[in-house]
Parts: structure tokens; C-alpha cells; sequence
């Protein structure tokens, strides 16, 4: 079944919450997954892995812990605090390279070179190991298959955009991703109370005239 | 948007967005559906009506075909039997009189099929991106039998009921941009009859109008015979649509800070070019009187039985007295007419009189006002990232001007945070609950940008104001959305409400309002705290008298003669 690039923002949001980020993350997270979408990936997929990694139990874990200097933490970096703070930092680029180590979900941080390609009005380069991607932040050149995680990831200005593919209007998710992540968006719903059917939505007077 | 040589200023935020003047606010020239009905008039659209397979029990389909230059697009109506006990306008009801999508172009056999299958059912059914909205409607049960019962008989039906309730039947919901598997507005945006806000749904309602008028002749028709009268048009003129909008479409003035700036900054700006006019002509002057009369004989049909609504209804009639010994005073042939009016009714006029006074001298000036139209879509997307060089410092700053009332606020206090939005399980829906008497803090959603900005301000304090922001946000991912909005304020100035949303006495009332008004409703009649009924369409030409003469002040009843 195919969902709206909107839908599938919606639920990525309130997944994302769900999972344990902060809401700012949840909206950036969401923004990623409907980038990667429109580019044909499996942005659903993606971020429902990610989901269930739980690295949000742990967060200073899995951040970069200072801004300057190879960006890596204790544990696997979270592309969710990574991707982030190469968007914010993408005034960096100008004047080298941004490094980091062990970064689970790798993919995710695309969306958010994106981010700083169109920032910096130039194309990106994204080393994930030995895969070699390049985004001029509207769209992205990607090598099949995908890596999965990345010990080193290395990122640069510069690169050429190789087969130009058209963006995608819709997701395509698979249903067990899907599922997983309304499991996640159901946290963020509170329990239906009758109190609240009366009161939260303002009922009460007749809807008959 | 530019400066139009303006020297009277618009007007600030910290006056215009307290939500009891967002709450006060009424449409003009500018609202969503007048944008849309002059265009349609201007570019010569047609209308035909090639389906109409409705029987005797009233159960069927229509399809409402709106011609545009380029494209068409097709209202696809199901018409249903619905049980008394099943009328609902609460969004957890699952059936309803009629239910519709708006379909993108000209359905074929196999699309009515498949948007059968899914339509009535709504929420619960799937769309496709050839549709663009979904929307349902009930009768008004009192109105509609009376118009049927009338027609049946051979009589035209009573005037006095049809003012008294103004529709047939009320929309309960209209689902558009990627809602439940529709096109994403993303999809359409560059389309210029869609690119203003809301201009789908408005078209839906539009001929969803057209489509009630012609059902209820068709069921006066099937219980009246060949005797039947067919409904005067002059009486059909004055059926619109209403709507029924609960607290779900509150959050969205705030999840859409740039998108609501952008109404307010281009009916602000508007105004300041009127208001900065040296001088008015006789003819402009007569306008704007005309119009007056015309919006007062409206005011005068407005109902409610809202306490809230009924006092501030009691100062608008009030207003609108002052205002007219106000005319007869002043010719509006001095110098710079309309900023004096307004600075008069700053002093001498309620909230809802001064802001249905700013509406009103905006009409005898198309010419200066429409073109504003344009900017009122958002298109900056990536005003949504965040510039991480900014200093914190600087970022404080930011808050401070949007938010510097709320700094010193102790937001641990009940009545600063007694209400707290969330998301009910049951519905998927936004409601707004109490955060002490009720199990909802935990599942709050970050609708309370004032609480928000006022704790990052603190986070920040034990920063330098010369780090970068980015480094405050890597170790508190918990502001990224609020220093994201503090940003978009720069260049959004009228995207943050200056009041509080979790308040003790917060009234989403005033919420809906304000949206509402740029659809151009009229008659807001709130049901609750939580809800209102509005009227949409009434006086508006119906698809096929729609002329560039009638295109425009339709909101505006003719005076009688």
C-alpha cells in the first residue's frame, strides 16, 4: 500500500517521540525519513531499525561529545544527534572535512548533509566506509546496496551528482516497518478515558438542529 | 512581499497576536474563500454536473466538475441514509449524510467505484494522490425537513428559518493535503488556482454547496411529485455550508508558525496601506460605507447561545453603532481617513469591532490589497533548519522578543500550566485536558511555545553568549524545537502567539477563530470552549451564476431595496 510523504512524516514524528527523543528530534527525524523516501529509499525501513535500537535510553551515549575534533561517543553514534549537529555545523565544511566513528543507522545522516548542501549551496560528499555518496541536497547518488552501519564516516564538500533520478510523491513501506513504527507512535497517545471523550474534545450539547 | 512605500507601520506583533484579538478576528478581502471565487470568476471557469444518480431514498452518487484553464477538478459526493442516532459532528461518529472527495481532474467509472468502496467510510477508508480532499456532512435535520417538507407542498420555504440556521447541511471535517492517503499539497503547490493556502478545501466546500441544493430539491422532487416548487434561487442564495470544527484545528496556527505569519503579515501589511493613504476619493469613501451597512445587516442575522460569544456579539452590535455615528461625523474627506478611523477605534471600539473595522477598509481597495494574496503560502521549507553558528547570545535575544512576557512567568504555577494538549488514543485527534485532575502530562504535545522558550532561556544562561547555539543544542536536544522556532521569528514575526496556551483560561475558541476568519467564515456560533459552528458560503453565487460581479462581496448581504 502506498502512503503520503505526509503520513509517513506524521508517524515518523510520533515514533520518533515515542521512542524516547526530544521533540525537535522528532520533528528533524521525521523530515529525514520523507527525504529519504522521495529519494526512493526505504525511509520507513530505515528509521524503524534505528527505533529499535533504543539508543534514546542513553542518549550522552550515543552523542558526539564536543564539536570540534572526530565526532564519536562511548557507544554507537545516533544519526539523530549526529545528523543534527551536522546540519547546525555545517558552516564547518568550509574550512575541512567532518569525521565521525561508528555511526548506527548511517543512512539517516543524508537528510541532514542535505541540509547542509543546500546551506552551503554545494554538493557534499558522504563516505560511509567504502560507500561512496554525493547529494547536492535536492537529490543524492547512492551505491546499491546500502551500508548498514559505518565504522568511519567522512564527510567533505565537493563531488558529482551521477545518475539523476526523479523524486518520489509517495512511501512504500513494508507493513512489519510500518507497524513497528505505530508501536513506537503509540506511546506518545494518551489512554481514552470517558472523562476525556466529554471533556477533551468539548462534547456535550446536542449535534442535532 | 514589499514595501509599498507604507509610512504608517504595521502594526506590532505584541498588539496584534494576543489570542482575544486573534479571537476577535473577521474575514476580508483576503480570505481563502473570496481568493478562490474570484479567481474562478476572472479565469471563466465552468461547471457541469456529470453524474447525479441519486434515488428515491436519497442514497447515490453526483460528481461536480469545476473547469479551470488547465486543470479540472471533480467534486465526488455520496449521498447516504443515515439513522437519526448516528448524527454526529464529534470527530469520533463514523457515519454521516454525505460524504465526498475532491478528485484531481475527471473521475472515471472505475475511480467512482474505488472512492465508493472508501469514501463513506472516511477515516477508516484509504484515498489515493488523485485525490486531494475528504470531507463528510449532516443535515441540519430541523432545516432540512422543513425545506423538503415546503418544496413537496408546492411552497417555497420560510426566509426567517433559512436565516435562522443558514445551511442545509454543515461539513464536519475536510481532510486535505496526504490526509488518509490523499496527494500531498507538496503535489500541487506550484499550481497557481492551489497554490494560495486552503484552496482545495475550499473548492470542495464550494461545490459541496451546489450538490446539497440540488439533493434536497431531488428529495422534495421524489415526496412532492410534479407539483413540487423548485427552490427560489433567491432563497437558495442564501444556504451556505456549515462547518463544524472542533479543538483538532487549535494546534495548527501553532505548528505552522511561518504558514500563520504569513496570513497575519499580509493582512497587517494590507492594512497599513490603507491606513497610509493621504486621501480618499467620494466613490472609495461610498464603498467602504456601502460595505458597512451591508456587514451590519450580517452582524444582525449572527446567532449564538455562547455566553462568551453572546457578550462579545453585545459589544460588536455596540461597535457597530459607534461606528456609524462615527461616519456621520467624519466624510472620511480629511486627510489620511482611514488611519484616523482606526486610531479612533483603538479608543472606542471592543476588539471585535476594531478588527471587523480593519477588514472593512480594506474593500474599497482591491487594487492595492488582492496582489498580497501571493505571499500568503508558506515556501520556505528550510526555515525549518537550524542555524547552528548563531550565538547564544543572540538566540536569548530572539526569545526575548517574542517572548519576553513569559520569561518571568513561574511556570510551575497551577493556573500558568493547569491545561496540557495531548493526543487521544482513541481518535488519533488533539485534545486539551487538565494536566492536575487528568493522566495526560506524560503524553503532552509541545503546544505551549511560551512554557518552552522560557525554559531554553534559562538552559541558556549557563552558556557563553558568544558559543554557538549548536553547542547548547548537542548537549539539549530537548530546545531544538524551540530555538528552530526562535529563529523562524526572524523571519516570521507574527508566527508566535503572544499569550499562554496551557493557561488556566486559555480559550481555543479564540484559536479556531482566527483561523476561520482567514478561511472566511462568518457567524462563528461556539458550541463549547472547544468547538464552534461557522457558515461558509451564504450569498455566494453558486457554481453556474458565478460572475467577475458577483465573485467578490457575495460575503456581504445586499441591503434591501
Amino acid at each position: 500500500m502506498s502512503f503520503s510523504l505526509n503520513e509517513l512524516e506524521a508517524l515518523a514524528k510520533r515514533a520518533t517521540r515515542g521512542a524516547g527523543y526530544s521533540w525537535g528530534q522528532a520533528e528533524e527525524a521525521s523530515k529525514a525519513a520523507r527525504w529519504l523516501c522521495a529519494q526512493g529509499l526505504d525511509g520507513a525501513g530505515i528509521l524503524a531499525g534505528l527505533l529499535e535500537r533504543g539508543l534514546a535510553s542513553q542518549p550522552v551515549r550515543h552523542r558526539p561529545q564536543a564539536i570540534y575534533g572526530p565526532w564519536q561517543s562511548d557507544g554507537a553514534l545516533c544519526p539523530l544527534s549526529a545528523g543534527p549537529l551536522l546540519s547546525d555545523c555545517a558552516h564547518l565544511l568550509w574550512s575541512g572535512a567532518i569525521g565521525m566513528k561508528d555511526v548506527a543507522a548511517p543512512v539517516l545522516l543524508l537528510p541532514f548533509a542535505a541540509n547542509a548542501a543546500r546551506g552551503l549551496n554545494s554538493s557534499l560528499t558522504v563516505e560511509l566506509d567504502n560507500a561512496r555518496l554525493v547529494t547536492d541536497g535536492t537529490r543524492i547518488s547512492i551505491p546499491d546496496p546500502l551500508p548498514t552501519t559505518a565504522s568511519r564516516v567522512f564527510i567533505a564538500r565537493g563531488g558529482e551528482l551521477e545518475a539523476q533520478h526523479s523524486l518520489k510523491t509517495r512511501a512504500h513501506p513494508k507493513p512489519e516497518d510500518w507497524a513497528t513504527l505505530n508501536r513506537f507512535a503509540h506511546r506518545t497517545y494518551a489512554p481514552a478515558t470517558e472523562e476525556s471523550r466529554l471533556l477533551g474534545a468539548g462534547a456535550g450539547v446536542s449535534d442535532n438542529d | 512581499m514589499t514595501d509599498h512605500g507604507t509610512h504608517i507601520a504595521r502594526r506590532s506583533p505584541e498588539q496584534v497576536m494576543r489570542l482575544s484579538r486573534l479571537g476577535s478576528l473577521h474575514q476580508c478581502r483576503l480570505s481563502f474563500m473570496r481568493q478562490l471565487t474570484r479567481r474562478m470568476a476572472r479565469e471563466n471557469w465552468t461547471f457541469s454536473r456529470p453524474v447525479f444518480d441519486i434515488d428515491d431514498t436519497g442514497v447515490g452518487r453526483a460528481v461536480y466538475t469545476a473547469q479551470g484553464p488547465e486543470r479540472a477538478y471533480s467534486l465526488v459526493a455520496f449521498a447516504h441514509d443515515l439513522p437519526p442516532e448516528k448524527r454526529s459532528d464529534r470527530v469520533i461518529a463514523d457515519a454521516w449524510d454525505a460524504t465526498f472527495a475532491l478528485f484531481d481532474g475527471i473521475p472515471t467509472q472505475d475511480d467512482l467505484d474505488r472512492l465508493e468502496r472508501n469514501v463513506p467510510l472516511q477515516e477508516a477508508g484509504r484515498i489515493s494522490e488523485s485525490e486531494l480532499s475528504l470531507s463528510r456532512a449532516n443535515r441540519s435535520v430541523r432545516l432540512w425537513t422543513h425545506v423538503v417538507e415546503a418544496l413537496a407542498a408546492g411552497q417555497q420555504p420560510d426566509l426567517e428559518q433559512i436565516y435562522k440556521v443558514g445551511y442545509l447541511m454543515r461539513t464536519t471535517a475536510v481532510y486535505g493535503s496526504g490526509k488518509f492517503g490523499a496527494a500531498d499539497r507538496e503535489m500541487i503547490a506550484d499550481r497557481p488556482e492551489i497554490n494560495a493556502p486552503f484552496q482545495v478545501e475550499m473548492l470542495s466546500v464550494f461545490l459541496t454547496r451546489a450538490f446539497v441544493r440540488d439533493l434536497v430539491q431531488h428529495m422534495a422532487d421524489v415526496q412532492g411529485g410534479a407539483t413540487t416548487a423548485k427552490l427560489d434561487p433567491t432563497i437558495a442564495h442564501w444556504l451556505g455550508i456549515g462547518n463544524s470544527t472542533g479543538l483538532g484545528m487549535a494546534p495548527f496556527i501553532v505548528n505552522h508558525p511561518m504558514l500563520f505569519n504569513n496570513w497575519i503579515a499580509v493582512r497587517e501589511e494590507a492594512i497599513a496601506r490603507i491606513r497610509s493613504l493621504n486621501s480618499a476619493t467620494p466613490a472609495e469613501a461610498d464603498i467602504f460605507r456601502q460595505v458597512f451597512l451591508r456587514s451590519r445587516l450580517s452582524v444582525s442575522w449572527w446567532r449564538s447561545d455562547h455566553p462568551i460569544q453572546i457578550a462579545k456579539l453585545d459589544s460588536l452590535k455596540s461597535d457597530l453603532q459607534a461606528i456609524s455615528e462615527c461616519l456621520e461625523r467624519n466624510d472620511l474627506t480629511g486627510e489620511y481617513p482611514w488611519h484616523r478611523l482606526v486610531e479612533w477605534s483603538e479608543t472606542a471600539l471592543s476588539e471585535e469591532g476594531q478588527e471587523l473595522l480593519n477588514s472593512l477598509i480594506l474593500e474599497p481597495y482591491g487594487a492595492l490589497v488582492d496582489e498580497l494574496a501571493t505571499c500568503m503560502a508558506d515556501g520556505h521549507a528550510d526555515s525549518f533548519i537550524i542555524d547552528g553558528e548563531m550565538l547564544v547570545g543572540e538566540a536569548r535575544g530572539l526569545i526575548r522578543g517574542s517572548y519576553d512576557w513569559a520569561l518571568d512567568l513561574d511556570w510551575a504555577k497551577p493556573e500558568n500550566c493547569a491545561r496540557a494538549w495531548y493526543v487521544s488514543e482513541e481518535k488519533l485527534e488533539p485534545r486539551m485536558g487538565e494536566r492536575f485532575e487528568e493522566p495526560i502530562a506524560e503524553y503532552e504535545q509541545p503546544l505551549a511555545p511560551a512554557r518552552d522558550a522560557s525554559a531554553a532561556y534559562a538552559a541558556m544562561e549557563s552558556y557563553s553568549a558568544t558559543q554557538p547555539v549548536a553547542e547548547f543544542l548537542l548537549h539539549h536536544p530537548e530546545h531544538r524545537h524551540t530555538i528552530r522556532r526562535a529563529q523562524m521569528s526572524q523571519r516570521a514575526p507574527y508566527g508566535e502567539i503572544r499569550d499562554n496556551t496551557i493557561g488556566a483560561s486559555v480559550s481555543p475558541l479564540d484559536m479556531l477563530r482566527a483561523k476561520l476568519s482567514f478561511f472566511g467564515a462568518t457567524h462563528f456560533d461556539p458550541r463549547s470552549d472547544r468547538w464552534v459552528r461557522i457558515c461558509m458560503y451564504a450569498g455566494a453565487p453558486y457554481p453556474e451564476n458565478l460572475t467577475t460581479e458577483n465573485a467578490d462581496l457575495w460575503v456581504y448581504p445586499e441591503l434591501p431595496a
